[in-house]
């Protein structure tokens, strides 16, 4: 039943992003963050940072690949979980993100996306498919940024 | 960021975490799906979601992260910073609900000369069922 999705694990992506102080800004916004380390450069110079950092789990806002709407599936769930499984329901189950060290803007993060695992699990109202993505944000360097590691719920 | 400094050896463990509320709406849901660039209907589309079984249009599992975050960051200030966050999603979260976030401090330990807190965090929604628990360790200055 899985052995089409599971041939697909270990297919890697990867996608260069440049940051901006706006993505920083609107991310802050969007979590509720008012510290004004995250858009205040003056405030900024006088912390410990010296200069405007993102959140810690800025690096989830570069994680899903902005694929032209008509890749989507019908639900737009997010086309790195878009697999061949019978499930049509998405949900995220749990996560674990790794930081590093700050984003600040300006700076090209290289987005590296990896389907890890694909396996199916009773639950309490029938058959769920997880779906395990393991994401990497290293600096142009290489060096690393921060990680995650997405399971997504699927049932039919 | 409020304090700077803390004396983490005289922490007494566990250690409570102070409470922050955060209540997200369908603005804020909003927003992050449009700085994440999620389109998954069932974030702003509610007879998408209700056609999903799901009671409304729902809070993503990475915005229940970052106000784990925020509880963690706003607590820490200056002494410290997240290293790493585990957590999960155990209830769909509607727009409107009042949501308290929580924690402790169960252990301290130095590795190779860096100091790192492990921690509990929990989220539950206004007539306390939980809807996300997780774990942090915290890089301490």
């Amino acid at each position: 039943m899985l052995a089409e999705a599971r041939a697909l694990i270990g297919v890697t992506k990867v996608r260069r992003c440049e940051v901006t102080a706006r993505d920083i800004r609107r991310f802050a916004q969007a979590i509720g963050a008012t510290d004004p380390v995250h858009f205040d450069e003056d405030y900024a110079r006088s912390t410990r940072y010296g200069r405007v950092v993102a959140p810690p789990l800025f690096c989830q806002s570069l994680a899903y690949e902005d694929v032209p709407p008509d890749r989507l599936p019908a639900d737009g769930s997010p086309i790195e979980v878009c697999l061949p499984i019978p499930a049509r329901r998405t949900v995220g189950g749990d996560s674990t993100f790794t930081v590093h060290r700050p984003v600040h803007a300006g700076e090209t993060i290289v987005v590296t996306s990896q389907l890890k695992d694909v396996y199916a699990k009773e639950g309490r109202s029938g058959l769920l498919f997880m779906v395990v993505i393991e994401t990497r944000f290293d600096d142009a360097d290489g060096a690393p940024v921060a990680s995650e590691t997405a399971t997504y719920i699927k049932r039919a | 960021m409020s304090s700077t400094a803390r004396d983490w050896e005289s922490l007494e463990l566990p250690a409570p975490i102070p409470e922050i509320v955060v209540k997200p709406d369908r603005m804020q849901i909003f927003m992050f799906s449009a700085a994440t660039w999620n389109r998954h209907r069932i974030h702003y589309d509610k007879d998408a979601a209700l056609d999903e079984g799901l009671p409304d249009v729902v809070v993503q599992r990475s915005l229940i992260g970052n106000f784990l975050a925020r509880l963690l960051t706003q607590w820490l200030g200056d002494t410290g910073d997240i290293y790493e966050l585990s957590w999960r999603v155990l209830a769909s979260v509607v727009p409107g609900l009042s949501l308290r976030c929580t924690g402790q401090v169960l252990t301290i330990e130095t590795v190779e000369g860096a100091r790192y807190a492990d921690c509990e965090v929990y989220m539950a929604d206004e007539a306390g069922n939980s809807v996300a628990t997780g774990r942090a360790r915290l890089r301490l200055h």
